[in-house]
């Protein structure tokens, strides 16, 4: 292969691979807005999930249960979210956060025993058809493809089903939903639950293929960057993945850089870009009203407007 | 058969009893965390009482409270306003920062001399932060980017910047190259309240920020104006209130007490810039929740500052004696947060869990009394 | 009623000559730990907190207790509640972040004992102590520079700071002793000491540039399971990390802080060191004193997997002449873990990548040199902040 062929497949490899749990997480929020319900826990939901996945597959051998695990744990927590934000109707912001807290602390507590210790086996290199040929898609396992499809199947289903009507109108107008005979609860909940499914997934990957180890700690704030994704990308699937692809190549160039520009303006980058990129299309967007849920952070009540 | 939670409303509660549920859901809160002593093999009446007395139980325990408290109330305050307009600065751990470095270029580099070092690391350190937090109000009004991303991405950039400092231009000359700067001259350091870490200004500066704000959001018309656009822009625009003012002023504020915030850690705690995760434990972020908590009552945010200062005094002791994983800590927290919020709740609604049989109207059960 | 007195005085006497007696036959001592990061970081915090356990264990005198994640500004409350809460008569702080507050702690507690690691200030009731790697670096550098094929070997650090200078040049000078125009390509995370996910982008952005073995300084595994993914070696650092490549992980840094805490808490259990005579106590204990090791796992040298080809390599050494690697790093080990310290890896000439002669012929640099160390080594590749003109 050329020098060139060789760098870009490196590049992308690195940005297939780094951006998953980004993408995955970003996409479970902007679902979770989407029906209205702001959800600030993602960062512990990842944490249970790559902890869950890891303790799982450490005892079961089998990566796929850690997997399933990891996303049942995580969805099942964020319920605790869905209780208090739609049930209890109180402030999202901080029982999100709680969550988010609880999450960090039962898999920093429980996890204790875990750090350090291998893996007999994680998950594998898988190929699919065609796409394994294209330059830096080689040598990836399942979650690369599936984070990636995910993100045009929502994006689909957001916009061009009936059940993504359902949800985008709960977040715009729950009582007008309501008045149509739509649950709002089940809708709200189901959206906040597949979020924190995603959310542990997204630790799942981190902690079985990414780089196979559990230790406190190694969710990085990738959740708070899935939060601000969330916004750059207008709520929209496809512009998530736009979003947490250039992150992540931005965070692959801050390395291979290094000897030309100084690290600390290459570590800046990342945290810069979502700003640069949407001062050149927020007022666009503005100007065609695409712009939070109406409803995002609003808990519903029946008869109060 | 179902389960269903049916959920009424009530009238305004009396400050008594948000005062009394309070207490309540705190207790309630440790009654739960009992467990997790339990679980980690510590008899949970121990450690209530090593909490106790680490939060409390003597003026060492107190003054390591308040410690933790200034920052939180400092920022929080400022936070309170903020969210009365409905402006969403999370931010306030960046313009923290900021407020640190330009406190830090004052007390070492600026040729002022030195009885004016600590009212110049204040007054610059609170532009700092300010114009910090005004940048994302520019961004919101001019460019229309939502202020949470902006605060939120801001924080990194502001770390980096600290990060940049301390490991090349402002290196210190006596830290063995570590990436540290020199430690202050004495007249850059805040005096302390007798034998404790207590920073007085810091401490008198809590007080008055909350006062300041409080006085602010009710009693002048800067005031309603902001509480009117906290109810949408569109209604500030019927009010004829310039709506993009007031974020700015907001931010510039808010962001300006975090900046303050921060010059107290680094003159009152550090004495030099180190990193960015070891000046501030978290008080930007903190005291988000600490605002919520309060229900962005600037007043309130002293109580729930104090509570969080007490919660992580208390759990250091509880660090210190039983040698537990630090993470407990955010169970802690986590459960405290539930358990406040849905009291509050309570105070509000009166839930109650029936069981109803299949196909029966949800209305019938979801009456709301208003 | 005289008899009653003689009487009470005995009994008093008697107590008193008990509890006297008591204290000479039980003296405990406790001593409290205060790390910077989690126990379960597996860098760090962790060596040293293997360290405490194995001084608890053998010392039956010896009562230990520890903080974890102790911010570093926090420490001097930290201490305070160690010594008024838990009343710990020796405080060992871990970090060089909490010298300050460890200094300012040990002027309001005269009587009590304090232990510093890493940093410099010294009192009468403070000393400090560090266990370095560079000879350990050194030895890593010579491995490396044989197994190398491209002739470009990776180093990951973590913050461009003299210790991590100090290493990074001994690993190229090592590697440049068996192969004289390896490079060193170095990345920097500048974000924390603990960053799995930059460690791992900064890893494999250098074997995207040709690197084919990689050394690290940084809290984690990763760089070890990253270099194995690609069938590379590495060394691996602080912890035995052999488990996670046994294949791969060709050899490393070990670490023995309780050979320091076994010296130091003997002598002031044997009333050697007191309150009043510490401010020169000052332990750099490297190879000779067993504080390091070389090794991929304890015990473990150099990984049998690559014994065979070490062994049959055979290099022009100016001091050992036709020499093989395997023999070379073992010469090389048994000259500087001996009594006389026959072997320093900074003894002149040595030139930096600029040209400049930073150690003359002849001269060994001093240990105030080797801990102020900024220069970057012939044969570093990249950016190196605060690098001297």
């Amino acid at each position: 292969m050329s020098t060139i062929g060789f760098w870009i497949s490196g590049v992308v490899g690195r940005t297939l691979a780094y951006s998953v749990p980004l993408l995955l997480s970003t996409l479970g929020e902007i679902y979770a807005e989407r029906s209205g319900i702001l959800n600030l826990g993602v960062e512990g939901l990842m944490s249970l999930g790559a902890f869950s996945a890891f303790a799982v597959t450490f005892f079961s051998g089998n990566p796929w249960l850690g997997v399933a695990v990891s996303g049942v744990v995580a969805g099942c927590a964020s319920l605790v979210h869905a209780f208090f934000s739609v049930t209890l109707r109180t402030n999202q912001v901080v029982s999100g956060l709680a969550l988010g807290m609880l999450g960090m602390g039962v898999s920093g507590v429980l996890g204790r025993d875990f750090e350090g210790k291998v893996l007999a086996t994680t998950l594998p290199v898988f190929r699919l058809p065609f796409l394994s040929a294209l330059p830096g898609f080689e040598k990836h396992n399942v979650f690369v493809y599936v984070s990636l499809g995910l993100a045009v199947i929502l994006w689909f289903v957001l916009f061009h089903t009936r059940w993504g009507i359902v949800i985008r109108s709960v977040g715009e107008n729950p009582a007008a939903c309501d008045a149509m005979g739509v649950n709002v609860t089940l809708v709200r909940y189901a959206c906040v639950f597949f979020g924190g499914v995603l959310a542990g997934l997204s630790g799942g990957y981190l902690s079985l293929g990414y780089r196979p180890s559990w230790s406190y700690g190694m969710t990085a704030g990738v959740g708070w960057l899935a939060i601000a994704l969330t916004i750059f990308a207008f709520w929209n699937p496809f512009w998530g993945m736009v979003g947490a692809y250039l992150f992540g190549i931005l965070y692959h160039f801050s390395f291979r850089f290094q000897a030309q520009v100084s690290p600390e303006l290459l570590n800046t980058l990342p945290y810069l870009f979502p700003l640069v990129a949407l001062s050149f299309v927020s007022r666009l967007a503005a100007r065609r009203k695409v712009g939070p849920p109406a409803s995002l952070g609003v808990p519903y009540q029946r008869g109060s407007s | 058969m179902r389960l269903r939670f049916q959920v009424t409303r009530r009238l305004e509660p009396s400050a008594s009893m948000v005062f009394f549920v309070s207490v309540l859901s705190l207790l309630l809160a440790f009654l739960v965390s009992g467990l997790l002593f339990a679980f980690l093999g510590i008899s949970p009446l121990e450690a209530y009482r090593v909490f106790w007395r680490g939060a409390f139980g003597s003026l060492y325990a107190l003054s390591e409270t308040v410690k933790r408290m200034i920052p939180l109330a400092i920022i929080g305050a400022g936070l309170a306003v903020s969210f009365q307009a409905s402006v969403w600065n999370i931010g306030a751990e960046g313009q923290m920062l900021i407020g640190a470095i330009v406190g830090t270029w004052v007390a070492l580099f600026s040729p002022l001399p030195p009885s004016l070092l600590l009212p110049a690391m204040f007054i610059l350190g609170f532009l700092g932060g300010a114009l910090w937090g005004a940048f994302a109000a520019w961004c919101r009004n001019r460019l229309a980017i939502n202020e949470i991303i902006t605060t939120l991405m801001l924080n990194y950039v502001a770390a980096n910047l600290v990060l940049y400092l301390i490991l090349g231009p402002w290196k210190g000359k006596t830290v063995r190259g570590f990436a540290y700067t020199d430690p202050f001259p004495q007249e850059a350091w805040l005096a302390t309240i007798g034998t404790t870490r207590v920073p007085l200004m810091t401490f008198l500066f809590a007080f008055l920020a909350a006062l300041f704000c409080y006085f602010l959001l009710t009693k002048t018309t800067f005031g309603f104006e902001l509480r009117v656009v906290g109810r949408g822009e569109k209604a500030a625009h019927l009010a004829g209130i310039p709506a993009q003012r007031v974020v700015a002023l907001v931010l510039f504020l808010s962001g300006g007490l975090a900046g303050i915030a921060g010059v107290g850690e680094v003159s009152g705690i550090h004495h030099m810039l180190r990193h960015p995760a070891h000046i501030s434990l978290g008080y930007g972020f903190t005291a988000i929740i600490v605002a919520w908590i309060a229900r962005a009552n600037p007043l309130g945010v002293l109580a729930s500052a104090f509570l969080f200062g007490a919660l992580m005094s208390g759990q250091d002791a509880l660090k210190v004696a039983f040698g537990i994983p630090f993470q407990v800590m955010y169970i802690l927290n986590g459960l405290v947060l539930l358990f406040l919020i849905a009291s509050e709740q309570l105070l509000y609604y009166r839930v109650t869990l029936r069981v109803a049989p299949w196909g029966e109207k949800e209305d019938e059960y979801d009456r709301v009394l208003d | 009623m005289k008899r009653f007195a003689v009487g009470v005085l005995l009994v008093f006497l008697l107590c008193f000559g008990f509890v006297a007696l008591g204290n000479t036959q039980e003296t405990k001592i406790k001593a409290g730990f205060i790390y910077v990061g989690p126990i379960g970081d597996f860098g760090w915090s962790y060596a040293h907190d293997q360290a405490r356990r194995i001084v608890d264990d053998t010392y039956p005198w010896l009562e230990t207790v520890y903080v974890e994640a102790v911010p570093e500004g926090e420490v001097e409350g930290v201490i305070d509640r160690l010594i008024n809460q838990e009343g710990v008569d020796i405080v060992v702080t871990t970090s060089f972040g909490f010298m300050d507050g460890t200094f300012s702690a040990a002027q309001r507690y005269p009587d009590k004992i304090f232990f510093h690691c890493s940093g410099f200030k010294r009192a009468p009731n403070m000393a400090t102590y560090m266990a370095d790697f560079h000879q350990v670096y050194y030895l890593n550098g010579v491995i490396a520079g044989a197994l190398t094929k491209t002739g470009k070997l990776g180093y990951v650090g973590a913050f461009p700071i003299p210790e991590l200078k100090r290493h990074i040049n001994a690993f190229a000078l090592g590697a440049r002793r068996v192969n004289p125009n390896a490079e060193v390509l170095v990345r920097w995370l500048q974000t924390s000491w603990y960053d799995p996910a930059g460690a791992k982008e900064a890893a494999e952005s250098l074997i995207a540039e040709g690197v084919d073995v990689l050394a690290f300084t940084e809290d984690s595994p990763t760089v070890v399971q990253v270099a194995a993914e690609h069938g590379l070696p590495s060394f691996g650092h602080y912890s035995p990390m052999y488990k996670f490549a046994p294949n791969f992980v060709a050899s490393g840094q070990l670490v023995h802080w309780e050979a320091i805490y076994f010296d130091f808490f003997a002598k002031v259990y044997a009333g050697l060191y007191t309150p009043k005579n510490l401010g020169n106590v000052d332990y750099w204990w490297l190879l000779r004193e067993g504080a390091v090791e070389l090794g991929a796992d304890f015990g473990m040298p150099i990984n049998p997997v690559f014994e065979d080809q070490l062994k049959s390599t055979i290099v022009n050494d100016p001091v050992y002449g036709e020499i093989s690697v395997y023999d070379l790093v073992f010469a090389l080990l048994k000259a500087m873990a001996d009594p006389e310290y026959a072997f320093s890896p900074f003894t002149g000439p040595i030139r930096d990548r600029k040209g400049h002669l930073r150690v003359p012929e002849g001269v060994r640099l001093t240990m105030d040199e080797l801990i102020t160390m900024e220069w970057a080594a012939e044969g570093i590749v990249g950016a190196w902040p605060g690098e001297p003109e």
